[in-house]
């Protein structure tokens, strides 16, 4: 695929490093000569010194036979301008990054296709409403919406106390029969296990579990880790993370008291104006006094957005050793996350994999509906279309030859969706969720498609 | 701005005189027209003072036109040369408003003309008729003056409610550029309720608005069989201007009417609110009058305080219960919204009554009313402003933006009005001590500076609601005349002028 994308910011340049490693053609477009040079050291792509609003720019790094564009600057008007000139300049499909959420509302008065933007992408609202999901089940370590949100994928970490620590996954699935739900992953020591029925559960493992939405409380309870009932909630980092955070937690319950921490003086006065029964701290979240004095003791979720990691990461661990009961911090640099897991932060949210996950929901193959990559794990959940020409039509899912290191989670029939079980029938026309190891992506898309 | 004009503003030194005199010119020809109003009514009671009105008119349009003809102010007016206009225009329009009182020879002091100018163009009330003067001088009573000089006091209280500046930008086209720096610093109305984008268009509407109050309240009045027409009219604009002066030395009480009073408490109540409000009432967008968090405090502390006053008369008066929510009520607003009208001898109440009135002499009614006092949207703001402070206390490092509804108000906005506030209490206690010293005691010396300052009129004690302003002598009348132009104009734009780097920077 040839593939354009204007801005090298953060976001452009995660995405030109991931789609030039998936061996795509990748042009990039930058009016910083410096940003430019650091994106062509690091990967196998042609860089462009122009402007992505400039017509003549625009052709010569080749749009009109683009068949990808995809606009990433921070700034909302240019990714439109530029997709409108992309569009009419012949490129086959334009992804936009659009942080206002003025231009995706219902009724707004120009939505993305009048400007030629076949997709918005928006990571900063993924990451909020991943962090959402994680507030809303404290015991989840991840969580994500699958098929129209009738079924998540959910991390949960084993504690020494657990119930279910050494009984084999067909034994407890025994033990809960009235559930419907896949073991689809187990994250141990580092290392991705896709799991059989004959394997044991061990202390400290995490495991990713798939069901429907209404099974997932059970699910929870199972795993003897009891869901805590949230009350304060300290958000630390006004970004625009923090504040999409903000907004969707006070907005989801009126009884959840949040505070925000910022350094910034004139970003909080911003923000406490916009929120009224928002609490807004200007301060360093990293310094215990202030934590301390505001009542870190008595914080339920602390969630640290700021744009230095590394900051987010102390901030966390500040947190839990002040025995919050959770911590989430944003994390995205690739070195940083094993890390994260083994030091004890309970969830991490990555703002480059939600781009790159909205990224590949576009691009992907004639079968391939969506993929999703969950964070520090070896493994990828797939959603392919099954069409009669497959092999995999009208058998049981256990009889299916399915390479080692995936396994069916899920079916989709006309929109329903259940959890696969090992008599479970694949028909025409179905969709399939798959959990499947990075490694073998390639062997299972061959398959499908 | 074209080039051309900003070479020659960047030619005209920091405070253009010859600019100002000019626009002081137009103003008093202006006042030229207003003094003609009364002469009607000298015809039709066929009076003297006819003379007096064309002779003071005349001056007025001799002096004012030369002026005008000489400098012909072209050049915008800066916020600096706006203070300077706005304040001297008062000053101007007194002296020369003061004129039928001393040709007519109703009063033969001209410190006692100038305060009852004064007190009718800030729409004070307090008046200098009905009383011995300090030197012995027999002001005549109220009743006994000419009906068209009475009629005089209602129009300077009429055209001073809504400004006459504001009047002036409303009809006047040629005053030209920079006239939004006149409207505000007359008008209290704030800047979120300019109702449509170009000054002169806001200041015809908002005196439309006026008008029509100012004749609906007359219909009502002249109803009444003890109201003759000219009684009602000046009445009428009397409360519209929330002024005070009446036709009768014993202000509404000689009435001693249920449907009187309940009419003018009404009006006294509207007079109280915004006229941008009233504006938007009539054209339909109800909504947003009952939302206004400004009309709701306001409404909340009428009723409150009338509650209040009325439920301590019934039990320490003789009065029955309908007699005492009439005067409790009336009297309450009377004082809220500066107007100064007396039903009841108040100064004769019980104490707690007493002191709850007292209080009321700080509030004041709406921002862009025609009331004086200082504003209900300042104390709601100063109570937001408490509430923060406490709330800060808890949060050391907490960032509380100052919220009155879903409106932030911006810190420089908060420090002007803490500075107000704190002006006020000083302006006050100033004015009190200098009456002190003059021979007051000091419930009367403070209740008369706040009443002044507040455009209110009557105060307790020797100025109290039987009593009036005639035995002061002649520096307390000039010290009150000046608190009255500085409360009027919201402190600033008058005492801008008095400060050194107004002149030097």
């Amino acid at each position: 695929m040839k593939i354009v994308i204007i801005g090298s910011g953060d976001v452009g340049f995660d995405l030109s490093t991931m789609l030039s490693r998936e061996k795509h053609d990748v042009i990039v477009i930058d009016q910083d000569k410096n940003a430019l040079v650091k994106a062509s050291e690091n990967n196998d792509i042609l860089t462009l010194h122009g402007s992505g609003t400039s017509a003549s720019d625009l052709l010569k790094a080749g749009v009109d036979k683009a068949d990808l564009v995809i606009s990433a600057t921070n700034i909302d008007e240019i990714n439109m301008v530029a997709s409108m000139l992309s569009k009419r300049l012949g490129a086959k499909k334009v992804i936009a990054r659009i942080r206002s959420e003025e231009f995706i509302a219902p009724g707004a008065p120009i939505v993305p296709s009048d400007v030629g933007i076949d997709s918005v992408i928006n990571p900063e609202l993924s990451v909020a409403s991943e962090i959402l999901q994680l507030v809303k089940r404290s015991a989840a370590s991840d969580i994500v919406d699958l098929a129209n949100r009738q079924m998540q994928v959910i991390g949960i970490r084993l504690d020494h106390d657990s119930p279910i620590i050494g009984i084999d996954i067909e034994s407890y699935a025994l033990q809960n029969k009235n559930i419907d739900f896949r073991v689809v992953a187990i994250l141990r020591g580092g290392i991705t296990l896709i799991p059989k029925g004959s394997d044991k559960f061990r202390a400290n493992d995490h495991i990713f579990v798939i069901a429907l939405n209404d099974s997932i409380k059970q699910i929870i309870r199972s795993t003897g880790i009891s869901e805590q009932s949230i009350h304060n909630i300290m958000v630390a980092g006004g970004t625009s993370v923090g504040r999409k955070v903000v907004k969707m937690l006070l907005d989801f319950r009126q009884d959840w008291n949040v505070k925000l921490i910022e350094k910034d003086y004139d970003t909080s006065y911003k923000i406490a104006s916009d929120y009224r029964r928002l609490l807004v701290l200007n301060g360093d979240p990293t310094d215990p006094s202030l934590l301390a004095s505001e009542g870190i003791m008595d914080t339920d979720v602390f969630i640290a957005v700021t744009d230095d990691e590394e900051s987010n990461i102390i901030s966390c661990l500040m947190a839990k050793h002040l025995k919050v009961k959770k911590v989430i911090a944003m994390v995205s640099k690739s070195d940083y996350i094993p890390l994260s897991q083994t030091i004890g932060l309970d969830s991490s949210v990555n703002k480059k994999l939600a781009a790159a996950n909205e990224i590949h929901r576009v691009v992907r193959g004639r079968n391939l509906l969506n993929t999703v990559a969950l964070n520090g794990i070896d493994a990828e959940i797939l959603e392919f279309k099954v069409d009669s020409r497959s092999k995999l039509v009208n058998k049981p899912v256990s009889k299916l030859m399915l390479p080692n290191g995936c396994v069916i989670g899920g079916i989709i029939t006309n929109g329903l969706a259940r959890i696969a079980v090992g008599n479970s029938v694949i028909s025409d026309g179905d969709s399939v969720l798959l959990f499947c190891r990075s490694s073998i992506i390639d062997e299972v898309s061959s398959k499908f498609g | 701005m074209s080039t051309f004009q900003r070479s020659r503003s960047a030619g005209r030194p920091k405070i253009d005189f010859r600019l100002i005199a000019g626009i002081l010119g137009a103003f008093t020809f202006f006042m030229g027209f207003a003094l003609l109003i009364p002469i009607p009514v000298s015809i039709y009671f066929a009076e003297e003072t006819v003379y007096s009105f064309a002779i003071s008119s005349a001056f007025a349009f001799v002096l004012g036109g030369l002026i005008y003809f000489i400098f012909k102010p072209k050049d915008e007016i800066r916020p600096r040369e706006a203070f300077f206009i706005v304040s001297v225009t008062w000053i101007v329009l007194s002296v020369f408003g003061s004129a039928p009182f001393l040709v007519s020879g109703v009063v033969d002091d001209f410190a006692d003309a100038f305060f009852e100018t004064i007190s009718g163009l800030t729409t004070t009330g307090a008046t200098i008729f009905g009383g011995v003067s300090h030197d012995n001088r027999i002001n005549p009573n109220i009743e006994d003056l000419p009906k068209s000089i009475v009629f005089w006091r209602s129009i300077l209280h009429w055209i001073g409610g809504m400004g006459f500046i504001v009047l002036s930008i409303a009809i006047l086209p040629f005053l030209g550029l920079g006239t939004t720096n006149l409207l505000h610093s007359e008008s209290s109305i704030l800047e979120s309720d300019k109702l449509t984008p170009r000054v002169q268009e806001t200041a015809k509407l908002l005196w439309g608005v006026y008008l029509i109050l100012t004749l609906a309240h007359f219909v009502l009045l002249w109803l009444h069989p003890k109201m003759d027409w000219f009684e009602a009219i000046n009445h009428a604009m009397s409360t519209m201007a929330t002024g005070g002066f009446s036709t009768k030395d014993s202000s509404i009480l000689w009435f001693d009417s249920a449907y009187i009073d309940w009419v003018i408490i009404l009006f006294m109540f509207l007079a109280g609110i915004s006229f941008a409000m009233h504006f938007r009432l009539l054209r339909g967008e109800t909504k947003l009058f009952l939302n206004n968090r400004e009309t709701r405090f306001y409404s909340f502390i009428v009723v409150l305080a009338s509650f209040l006053i009325s439920t301590i008369l019934i039990f320490q008066t003789d009065y029955t219960i309908p007699e005492v929510i009439r005067h409790g009520t009336f009297q309450a607003l009377s004082i809220i919204t500066t107007t100064g009208y007396v039903t009841n001898d108040y100064g004769a109440w019980p104490s707690l009554a007493l002191i709850i009135l007292i209080a009321l002499f700080f509030t004041g009614g709406c921002a862009g009313s025609t009331s004086g006092g200082i504003k209900m949207f300042r104390h709601m703001i100063l109570i937001r402003a408490v509430g923060r402070e406490i709330r800060q206390s808890v949060h050391p490092k907490a960032v509380i933006p100052l919220r009155v509804g879903n409106v932030i108000v911006e810190p420089p906005m908060v420090r002007r009005i803490l500075s107000f506030f704190m002006l006020y209490v000083l302006l006050f206690l100033g004015g009190a001590v200098i009456l002190t010293w003059l021979g007051s005691d000091p419930v009367s010396a403070l209740s008369a500076s706040i009443a002044s300052l507040g455009n209110i009129g009557p105060a307790l004690g020797e100025f109290g609601p039987t009593n009036n302003y005639a035995g002061l002598s002649a520096v307390g009348k000039w010290a009150l005349s000046l608190l009255m132009i500085i409360g009027r104009l919201e402190l600033f734009t008058v005492l801008v002028l008095f400060s050194v780097p107004y002149w030097k920077e």
